[in-house]
């Protein structure tokens, strides 16, 4: 059968319906493919969580469980609603996305693991028992992510001004050293909303922890860190100047033989 | 069969608008109704306490730098009639009254010097709050909050950032670059509420007739409670006091 006469038999608006359907359905986030996040807090959540997660972050979610003692960054306590690693604004609560994200992959330099020797269904059903435990889900809702603009090309010109805004603009020098070895004037008295100690990010290291690619550093300061000092600078730069200071920062990763 | 096709295409248009769409959670614990022949309290928040005894300057030959040179607003009372400032005294559990009157000019909280000033305020709920940079350098602003929303934001010289606070809650304000800096905002619910000026004075007018619970919040010393009756078109005077700590 030929294209033409299919398209007679089957009817031009028919056609266009389901192109159209396939469009729409296309544009709709879906981030996470494929898993299904539950919304109430099921059976099988509460034993994942119990099992895997409390001896760290607590049976109530206080991040006070029987092992926390022995570690540095603590595990989270999630009665404040308070989670680091977001796609929305400063303050604002995760998405259900940003949860998963961080359970999958973990966080590099802490005692989290990435969790993928759980089923995704496992990971998925935790996502509810957390957010259970704290009443600022109830109050509030999630803000919408933020835009990620158009990448720039890591060009050296890129970097420069990267350099200018890390040094002069914004001074992450002060918390993250010059050569941001996590070192600078200001590093030593951070400390995180929960009152313990926290160090500002050692960049040479170059396992950024929420993710490796240029996107996730870009939003890591978009955004800003809940809980941490780390603030937002969404409203001081533009969307230009992020993606430069993104290549500087990345651009500070030093290569492991040259360490000293 | 083409309705039916073209219901669908809606539908899914609404989906995608329905998953961006906000709604915010309103909760209402406080009914505004015409106060006529309400009552006024005045007063005076009193700290019994011996001030910290003047410890030997061990740093008085150092260079220091000019922050560490001003004295902390944490506890500050009047030698003449112990008076204490920035307490926030407000009427517990009311549920009806007068009007909430949001002030048309935003209350201002400035970083100066590494400092934020005013100290501390208190505000009605729905209250917008301007937080500016006064200094030529990088300072942020820090909240701590739960119910309203924290934030976490950089600022540059002159930068201005507007937050509405929409529920009650004590928020602390901090500066993570300078840790000795910080700042209360106290979001109350109704508008019968006061902060004590430097000598400790308070007034809180139109109160409904009737015996009241009145609270006093300080950020060092605590809260204190005290129930008042209330009569139609007079001036009643109570005095808290705290005794040392």
């Amino acid at each position: 059968m030929k294209p033409k006469v299919l398209l007679d038999k089957v009817g031009f608006w028919r056609a266009t319906a389901v192109t159209g359907a396939a469009l729409m359905l296309s544009i709709a986030p879906m981030t996470v493919s494929a898993v299904n996040i539950p919304t109430e807090v099921t059976d099988l959540g509460k034993d994942t969580y119990k099992k895997y997660c409390s001896p760290c972050h607590g049976e109530e979610g206080k991040g006070d469980g029987p092992l926390a003692r022995s570690m540095l960054p603590k595990p989270r306590d999630f009665t404040r609603g308070a989670y680091k690693f977001r796609t929305t604004p400063s303050g604002s609560l995760p998405t259900d996305e940003d949860i998963y994200r961080t359970v999958s992959y973990g966080v590099p330099n802490s005692t989290m693991i990435p969790w993928d020797i759980l089923t995704e269904e496992q990971r998925a059903s935790v996502i509810p028992v957390l957010k259970s435990f704290s009443e600022a889900f109830e109050v509030r809702k999630p803000d919408a992510p933020v835009t990620v603009g158009l990448p720039l090309r890591p060009t050296e010109r890129a970097i420069e001004e990267g350099k200018k805004i890390y040094e002069e603009k914004l001074e992450c020098w002060k918390c993250h050293g010059v050569e941001g070895r996590g070192d600078g004037p200001s590093a030593a008295e951070q400390e995180d909303d929960f009152g313990f100690p926290i160090k500002p990010f050692d960049f040479t290291t170059g396992k950024f922890k929420g993710g490796n690619s240029a996107q996730d550093v870009y939003l890591r300061f978009t955004t800003g860190l809940n809980g941490t000092p780390m603030p937002s600078f969404a409203k001081e730069l533009t969307d230009e100047q992020r993606w430069c200071l993104t290549y500087y920062v990345m651009s500070l990763v030093k290569p492991e033989g040259t360490k000293k | 069969m083409k309705q039916i096709l073209f219901l669908i295409i809606l539908f899914e248009f609404f989906c995608c608008n329905f998953i961006y769409s906000k709604d915010i959670l309103t909760e209402k614990n406080y009914t505004e109704i015409e106060v006529r022949d309400g009552g006024t309290v005045i007063g005076n928040v009193k700290y019994m306490g011996v001030p910290a005894a003047v410890g030997k300057n061990l740093y008085r030959d150092w260079e220091l730098s000019d922050a560490s040179k001003t004295a902390s607003e944490k506890l500050i009372f009047s030698k003449i009639n112990n008076g204490l400032k920035n307490a926030v005294v407000s009427l517990k559990d009311i549920t009806q009254g007068k009007k909430k009157i949001i002030p048309a000019i935003r209350p201002i909280i400035d970083q100066q010097n590494d400092c934020f000033i005013p100290h501390a305020i208190a505000i009605v709920s729905g209250t917008t709050v301007d937080i500016l940079n006064g200094d030529e350098q990088m300072h942020n602003v820090h909240t701590r909050s739960t119910r309203n929303q924290p934030f976490n934001l950089g600022t540059t010289y002159k930068q201005r950032i507007s937050k509405r606070f929409d529920y009650p809650e004590i928020i602390k304000v901090t500066c993570d670059l300078h840790k000795h800096a910080y700042a209360w905002i106290v979001v109350i619910e109704h508008p019968y509420f006061d902060m004590t000026d430097r000598n400790g004075y308070f007034e809180i007018c139109d109160i409904p007739p009737g015996t009241h619970k009145f609270q006093v919040w300080h950020e060092e010393l605590g809260n204190i409670e005290k129930e008042v009756t209330i009569h139609p078109k007079e001036i009643t005077t109570i005095d808290f006091i705290y005794s040392q700590h």
